[in-house]
């Protein structure tokens, strides 16, 4: 796999001249778009990129979009990326297609839908390949959609990939998540009943000009008839017409009203709070992996262990114990 | 220093709908690693350099059988330099004259691909060229 890879692969980096830097906040495209790619290939670069950043995000509402593949994901972003600049929005949009787990490529085909916005100052979107990523985003979304709301916008949609019942990352990266589903799969909903479906702050049944609207309406109200163990009310559902244009409006109404209670409740500075929370505990977990995994040979040492372990069929646990103490001593004030 | 997927851009201008090979050259382009960006038919110089600018690509490709090569590849070409992409490899394929290569040649525009050509010498072309030319980043 890792040689299939690395055929295309390039490892020119980039610097964060002050000439890059003072073009972005001057509102280049240009800039914003190389700082995009340094977060995006070079993860040793997010910190830096980050503290530059700081001060010039928070306020942002980001918004998800997700659905299984075909429902019309990336049009109906490009209809609510439109809807909201109307309404005097700066939109960022952030559309993620998967890579090939072999050959590490990627074919992005969402911007034959949003052809909408190019050329519109109001609008900045990036497709981003999905990498790493196994839960229906990119590892880098959440850093691109910071550097993408210091760039000045202050909605930020994020479509992921096409997906099935379980790819959540995007709960974890925005503040309200709108799930898009499609006629014809009333059966489908049934099962959906646990998981994706859970995540859902708004539902659109997108093609209604298709038959089967109604069964799929009627469908997803039973399943949430039925309540649960979720918390949360029942979310609104809205059938949309890309095509017919029909019910974008209501549904771009539906996403202002979730994001100004957000705001007024103070659950999105909790959600950004949460985010942060996280984006620490990842940080610490990278700088002492990076730190434990630069000794020498440490690498080689665990392909070995893990031979033996292989052959003898003992647990791992040990050789984890051991390696954390050793971190811990390494890390434990010297005596004087 | 980490490494990662070369980017192309790739569209169609103008209103000549034969699809098919830009469809066949994105597709092997992503068997050989690469991450393209397919922005389909009808697309105007313009969008096409748009979408290169936001999506910080490091080569843009353009399909053209309709025999307006001559504008197209110009006017992207003109687009780029002015919009700062002048450091990224404008390349494509069609049917093209060498007379006509040796003109786009000498406005800026990289090797352009016909009938017949491999679409693995594509991937390796362009792959060769960015690796050969690192961007200008201003100071």
């Amino acid at each position: 796999m890792a040689q299939f890879q690395k055929t295309s692969a390039l490892s020119h980096g980039i610097d964060l001249t002050p000439a890059l830097w003072k073009s972005f906040l001057a509102g280049q495209r240009q800039a914003c778009a190389r700082l995009i790619t340094k977060v995006e290939n070079e993860p040793d670069s997010i910190a830096e990129v980050r503290e530059k950043l700081a001060g010039r995000i928070g306020k942002a509402v980001r918004i998800g979009l997700t659905g299984p593949p075909g429902v019309g994901k990336s049009t109906l972003s490009s209809a609510i990326a439109l809807g909201l600049a109307n309404r005097d929005h700066r939109v960022g949009v952030i559309a993620v297609d998967p890579s090939s787990p072999f050959t590490g490529g990627a074919f992005m085909g969402d911007r034959i839908r949003m052809e909408n916005l190019v050329g519109d100052s109001r609008i900045y979107m990036r497709s981003l390949a999905s990498r790493e990523g196994h839960g229906g985003l990119s590892p880098a979304t959440p850093h691109v959609a910071d550097v993408i709301e210091a760039f000045g916008m202050d909605r930020i949609l994020i479509e992921t990939v096409g997906v099935g019942q379980a790819e959540l990352d995007v709960l974890d990266c925005t503040d309200m998540v709108v799930l898009i589903l499609q006629p014809s799969t009333g059966d489908a909903i049934q099962s959906l009943k646990a998981g994706i479906i859970e995540i859902a702050d708004i539902i659109v049944v997108n093609k209604s000009d298709l038959p089967g609207t109604d069964t799929v309406l009627q469908s997803l109200r039973f399943v949430y008839s039925l309540g649960g163990s979720n918390r949360r009310p029942a979310p609104p559902i809205i059938a949309t017409s890309c095509q017919q244009n029909e019910g974008i409006d209501k549904l771009v109404d539906e996403i202002e009203g979730a994001a100004a209670t957000l705001i007024e409740s103070g659950r999105h500075e909790e959600l950004r709070r949460r985010r942060i929370v996280n984006e620490i505990r990842s940080g610490i977990q990278r700088r002492l992996w990076e730190r434990y995994i630069a000794e020498s040979d440490v690498e080689r040492t665990i392909e070995r262990v893990a031979r033996d372990l292989v052959q003898n069929g003992e647990s791992p646990y040990a050789f984890v114990r051991d390696a954390c103490s050793r971190i811990e001593l390494k890390s434990r004030p010297k005596e004087a | 220093m980490s490494e990662y997927p070369i980017k192309v851009v790739i569209g169609k201008p103008g209103l000549d709908g034969h699809d098919r090979g830009a469809k066949v050259v994105a597709r092997s382009l992503v068997e050989a690693g690469m991450e393209v960006v397919y922005l389909g038919l009808r697309q105007t110089p313009e969008s096409i350099v748009a979408a290169a600018i936001d999506e910080d690509a490091d080569a843009v490709g353009l399909s053209v059988l309709s025999g307006a090569h001559m504008t197209h590849f110009k006017r992207v070409r003109e687009l780029m330099v002015d919009q700062g992409l002048g450091d990224r490899l404008l390349t494509g394929g069609g049917i093209i004259p060498t007379k006509d290569q040796e003109t786009l040649t000498a406005l800026g525009v990289g090797k352009l691909f016909g009938p017949g050509d491999d679409p693995g010498t594509i991937a390796e072309y362009i792959r060769d060229w960015v690796r050969t030319h690192p961007r200008m980043e201003a100071k």
